[in-house]
């Protein structure tokens, strides 16, 4: 109660801070909450943006998309170079070396590659949601106390059971919040690349208000777009709480 | 007294950074039925390695192991079943499913490896203790829910590797004797690693002693006397003393080595 009532009272603050500097400031550069609102509403009445469905679809599907496919290449790639000690030996530097690179300077060629349309935010998506699923698999194997592999295969586990019954469980936690990070990060990839060159999505609505300086439009595309974020971390915590719970 | 495990001329290289490392060297020993048989020596002189080879987890170089009459190529949890150093216990699981854990992989029915595990808990003295976890349990508590898992899945053999070497001297003094008495309940064979003279005293039908590194049997000490025994009475203070000096001379070699 009380820790609700202190967010509350942060965020009536800063809303107040936005709202006097926003009366005070250039209306083109910064737009007040009390402008903000009205925009919000029209553009959920689809009165600014028509098509903002076909957007908001679209983004979504690039981020399920991408998510899907840095899911399934992270846990492959992780469990490859975790389980083998030679690949792992192989490859792990040249992963780690990869991962060191600010990721934003391969959209440019990502887009000379797939293009303007989605393919290009879906690869981005994929590769900043890649790494930290692979990286967490890769920590996760690191964090399974062999003792408890070989107390399993003395109890006549098979390689499938040690992986199922040892390895899973001990690697839970850190493999989920592997998964949770991806997701944050193939959101952020997505959008980002909508932003930095697009025709549709989210992203290129955002660029589309902003470059006409329509900014009330703009804060309000900004705070769709963070419905989207929050709801996807949403999701993701649902389905942490549902992994503890099976772990138990 | 039939022969159960038969260790015959087994030989362990390890191959470290620092070159090879002979483990153990010609190695053969036999366990009857029903015998409570201890394995001490200095540290590093195999002890471990060689139950590892009971169990079925690490393989000799030469020579072999029987376990009733057959060849130890894997682990065979129908007939032996192992207590680890530390426990060894799944933090992710309650008292009541680690102890199940063996059954759950023989594929036992729910219901009926519940019913085994609750059984167990009582003599084991953790009945109030079966929904917790593993970091809310003492060190000689998560011990006995480590025996109990071993016990669960009914061996004739059960492997124990130091398993009170973690506990205060209370603890293990109650724990030799908690064991003492499940041991002949259930008559099973046991093969127990430890450092404790009094351990070894207290509870062995026999105690081998190994020398330093590379492992060899040293000697072989019968202790024929009933249960529960008198650790004062004159033989067992003799036997001590016996023992020690063995003991002593090996550990100071290892010791020189090392």
């Amino acid at each position: 109660m009380r820790v609700a009532l202190i967010r509350v009272a942060l965020v009536a603050v800063l809303l107040g801070i936005w709202e006097l500097i926003g009366r005070t400031a250039n209306p083109l550069l910064y737009v007040p909450p009390s402008a903000a609102v009205p925009a919000l509403g029209r553009l959920l009445r689809l009165e600014s943006y028509p098509d903002l469905g076909e957007h908001l679809l679209l983004t979504v599907r690039e981020i399920v998309v991408a998510y899907a496919m840095a899911i399934a290449a992270g846990l492959g790639c992780g469990f490859a170079l975790g389980l083998n000690r030679l690949v792992g030996r192989a490859y792990g530097p040249i992963l780690a070396a990869l991962y060191a690179v600010p990721a934003v300077v391969w959209y440019p060629s990502l887009m000379l590659f797939f293009g303007l349309d989605a393919a290009s935010k879906i690869a981005f998506g994929f590769l900043l949601g890649f790494f930290p699923i692979t990286l967490a698999v890769l920590a996760g194997i690191r964090q399974v106390n062999t003792q408890l592999v070989t107390v399993a295969r003395a109890f006549g586990a098979s390689g499938l059971t040690v992986f199922r019954k040892v390895m899973l469980p001990s690697m839970l936690f850190t493999l989920v919040g592997g998964l949770r990070t991806g997701l944050a990060l193939t959101v952020i990839g997505v959008i980002v690349g909508e932003v930095l060159g697009s025709k549709a999505g989210m992203g290129s609505l955002i660029n589309h208000a902003y470059g006409l300086f329509r900014t009330a439009d703009y804060v309000a595309l900004v705070l769709v777009t963070l419905v989207l974020i929050v709801g996807s971390d949403a999701i993701a915590t649902l389905v942490e709480h549902r992994a503890q719970r099976w772990t138990e | 007294m039939s022969e159960l495990i038969v260790v015959d001329a087994v030989d362990k290289r390890y191959v470290t950074s620092s070159g090879p490392v002979d483990a153990l060297r010609g190695v053969s020993l036999a366990v009857g039925a029903g015998e409570f048989c201890t394995l001490i020596g200095p540290s590093g002189c195999g002890k471990s390695t060689l139950l590892g080879m009971l169990g079925g987890l690490v393989h000799p170089d030469g020579g072999r192991v029987l376990v009733d009459g057959r060849p130890v190529d894997a682990p065979d949890p129908r007939r032996v079943a192992t207590v680890f150093q530390d426990a060894g216990l799944f933090p992710w699981r309650t008292t009541l499913e680690n102890v199940e854990f063996g059954l759950e992989l023989q594929g036992v029915p729910r219901d009926r490896r519940r019913a085994t595990a609750v059984e167990l808990l009582g003599p084991l003295g953790l009945r109030d203790f079966a929904g917790k976890y593993p970091r809310e349990l003492s060190g000689g508590m998560r011990q006995r829910v480590a025996i109990g898992r071993a016990l669960a899945i009914d061996t004739p053999i059960v492997l124990m590797d130091e398993p009170f070497g973690a506990l205060d001297e209370q603890t293990r003094l109650l724990m030799g004797e908690w064991l003492l008495d499940i041991w002949r309940r259930t008559r099973k064979t046991v093969v127990f690693v430890t450092h404790s003279l009094h351990e070894a005293l207290a509870l062995s039908t026999r105690v081998i002693v190994m020398t330093a590194r590379p492992g060899r049997i040293k000697s072989v000490i019968d202790l024929p006397m009933p249960y529960p025994r008198a650790m004062e009475s004159s033989d067992l203070v003799a036997l001590r003393a016996k023992l020690w000096s063995e003991i002593r001379e090996e550990s100071l070699r290892a010791m020189g080595e090392a």
